[in-house]
């Protein structure tokens, strides 16, 4: 009688693990995303005012480099370092705001924006920006969620596309790119999984449009970024046949067609690396070699008004270059887009290239002339 | 979880018989492990993940985690200390020094754990244990134990160095900063000749302003396949404070046990 209350009492305390289970999902090492889900979303208490536009909107996106600025991350160039003090985060968010503030964009599109990651002192960058800007709305897409990345010292990871905005934000979506096949599966498996954020902004008096942003994949050396530039476009295509207007844009890691230089191997590399020469293995380094992706953009420049149309830019290309992967270097390529299917105002795009130290793309704006009710 | 207390509670007040430091319950001729009965003298047990265990005579054995010790060379000794009113009592002590694995894993590429742009003293981890044991019925055993955690090292390690993962962030918590105070209860019992089963809860408590609670439930089932051979398996479920916020974690556990007949 005695063992069977034992067995039974031990029974019971077999329970709470299992009753634990299943109300509070256990991490998994990587976290993999659905096809299509939904976006998460962040608001403020007390919102700002917001004043009604007359007949424009500024759009921004920027790549803000999880606020370390041109800081020497060993990841992406050539650096020592992996993890930044919560203190030299902290600034890096203070001075990109102090430039929001400047610009005042009314729609931001923010990419590599950490939510709680080891290399960011588990800062929460994308609540950090909404508490300290005007914005009101805030919605994002995890593109990196890993528990924890055994390489490089890399920890826990947790990075998203983000949309902040002055108006509410709706139907906000997160559409999963394909994965690198160039990778092990054991790789991929922590690796980034690229994303599209979609979402819907109302503002009074005027037609709703559509946020749309995207980072796409830097270092693939198939065509992996190929076919997410690819399903950009279908997105975006998707959403003009149902008769609606988009702005979209992001880091696109894909230089605009008829760019004079398109192989960046010797100015990316590394003081341990050699490329281009025979012997070398790789040739190139990855990420750096555009010249095989140089139509990869024409289907959407054919498509939709990009802010800065081809032939302005080609004119002219140093002009709107917003990447570097040299941290003391002015920027040396186009990787950073904005487009639409409606309306730019003319003249209204800035490449913001003075913004040369808070990250390593700068940003680009431009007025979205908004449709009327 | 009343019950369960009111049970424990009454388990430790009955103390009817006189238990020697010998293994006359089924469950610890194959399972002494992390309880307060040492391995007879000139036998030994090992698995994958338990440490190995060598008894010396009847009032000491030493042990050590044969697989990890070119990477965290240890070496503990575990002392019987008597019984009294059912009760067996033990203490438990290690050394060890994480400083090459931790120096191992901090580097660029697979298998850095850590950022490269860190380094690491040398540190020497010194835990001290009781360990208390008392037999429940004819077949079953409960057991706490209470001890602490801590390090001496040339400087404290940066604190961005830690290993953010649950079951390994409170266990290296003490080389950094701070004194680990660690208790625990465990319930073993058998289902059958061949058949055991483990329940355990311990708490982690770090002397330090934050990140200093962590809580792990543990169940395993035994298999005793054959007279040097057993299979276990089971479930960890922790929950703590860590630098990037409170965090439960359900993981899997398995081992292989094998070593002397008994």
């Amino acid at each position: 009688m005695k063992s069977g209350f034992v067995s039974k009492t031990v029974l019971f305390i077999l329970l709470i693990p299992v009753t634990f289970f299943i109300f509070h999902s256990c991490e998994m090492p990587a976290t993999g995303f659905d096809d299509v889900e939904d976006a998460i979303f962040y608001s403020k208490d007390q919102k700002a005012d917001v004043s009604q536009p007359d007949s424009t909107i500024r759009i921004m996106t920027w790549n803000i480099r999880f606020g370390i600025g041109r800081g020497p991350w060993s990841i992406d160039a050539c650096g020592n370092r992996v993890t930044f003090t919560e203190a030299e985060i902290l600034e890096g968010l203070k001075n990109i705001v102090d430039r929001i503030n400047l610009v005042k964009p009314d729609v931001l599109l923010l990419q590599e924006v950490h939510i709680n990651s080891t290399c960011s002192a588990y800062v929460d960058e994308l609540r950090w920006i909404l508490d300290h800007s005007y914005f009101n709305y805030a919605i994002y897409g995890s593109s990196w969620k890993s528990q924890y990345v055994p390489s490089d010292g890399l920890g826990r990871n947790h990075e998203c596309n983000a949309i902040l905005s002055r108006w509410p934000i709706t139907e906000a979506k997160r559409i999963q790119l394909v994965l690198r096949m160039d990778q092990g599966s054991l790789v991929r498996y922590f690796d980034n999984r690229y994303c599209i954020v979609k979402a819907k902004i109302a503002i009074p008096d005027f037609e709703s449009f559509y946020a749309v942003n995207i980072h796409t994949v830097a270092w693939a050396t198939d065509d992996t970024k190929k076919k997410q530039l690819e399903k950009f476009k279908d997105v975006l295509d998707d959403i003009a046949q149902t008769g609606n207007r988009f702005v979209a844009g992001g880091d696109l890691n894909a230089i605009p067609p008829g760019s004079d230089s398109t192989d960046f191997c010797i100015e990316d590399m590394c003081p341990d690396e050699s490329f281009h020469h025979p012997g070398d293995n790789p040739q190139h380094k990855a990420g750096s070699d555009y010249t095989p992706e140089s139509d990869w953009m024409v289907p959407l420049y054919t498509s939709y008004k990009c802010a800065v149309p081809l032939s302005i830019y080609q004119s002219d290309q140093q002009a709107y270059f917003t990447h570097t992967t040299r941290p003391t270097h002015f920027w040396d390529r186009t990787l950073d887009y904005l487009f639409t299917n409606y309306r730019w105002r003319d003249g209204s795009v800035i490449t913001h290239q003075e913004f040369l130290y808070d990250s390593d793309h700068a940003p680009v704006s431009a007025e979205f002339v908004l449709e009327r009710k | 979880m009343s019950r369960i207390s009111i049970f424990y509670f009454l388990l430790f007040l009955s103390g009817t018989s006189v238990i020697a430091q010998n293994l006359s319950l089924p469950v610890l001729e194959k399972w002494s492990c992390n309880t307060a009965f040492l391995m007879p003298a000139g036998k030994w047990e090992s698995g994958i993940f338990q440490p190995l265990r060598y008894g010396l005579n009847k009032k000491l054995e030493i042990h050590s985690n044969a697989i990890l010790l070119p990477l965290i060379p240890d070496a503990g000794i575990k002392i019987a200390l008597g019984s009294r009113g059912g009760f067996v009592f033990t203490s438990d002590h290690v050394l060890s020094s994480p400083t090459i694995f931790l120096k191992l894993v901090s580097r660029k590429g697979i298998g850095g754990l850590i950022s490269p742009e860190f380094d690491f003293p040398l540190i020497i981890s010194i835990s001290n244990s009781i360990i208390v044991s008392k037999p429940v019925g004819s077949g079953s055993l409960l057991t706490g134990y209470i001890g602490f955690l801590f390090a001496i090292r040339g400087y404290k390690p940066n604190p961005q160095s830690t290993i953010d993962l649950p079951l390994v962030y409170q266990r290296m918590a003490h080389f950094y900063e701070g004194m680990t105070i660690r208790s625990g209860i465990s319930y073993k019992g058998a289902f059958s000749k061949k058949f055991f089963y483990e329940e355990g809860l311990q708490s982690f408590i770090i002397t330090r302003s934050k990140n200093n609670f962590f809580i792990e439930n543990s169940g395993n089932l035994m298999w005793a396949a054959g007279r040097v051979v057993r299979l276990k398996g089971g479930y960890i479920l922790s929950y703590g404070k860590y630098p990037f916020g409170t965090h439960w974690q359900l993981w899997p556990s398995i081992d292989l046990v094998f070593g002397s007949r008994i």
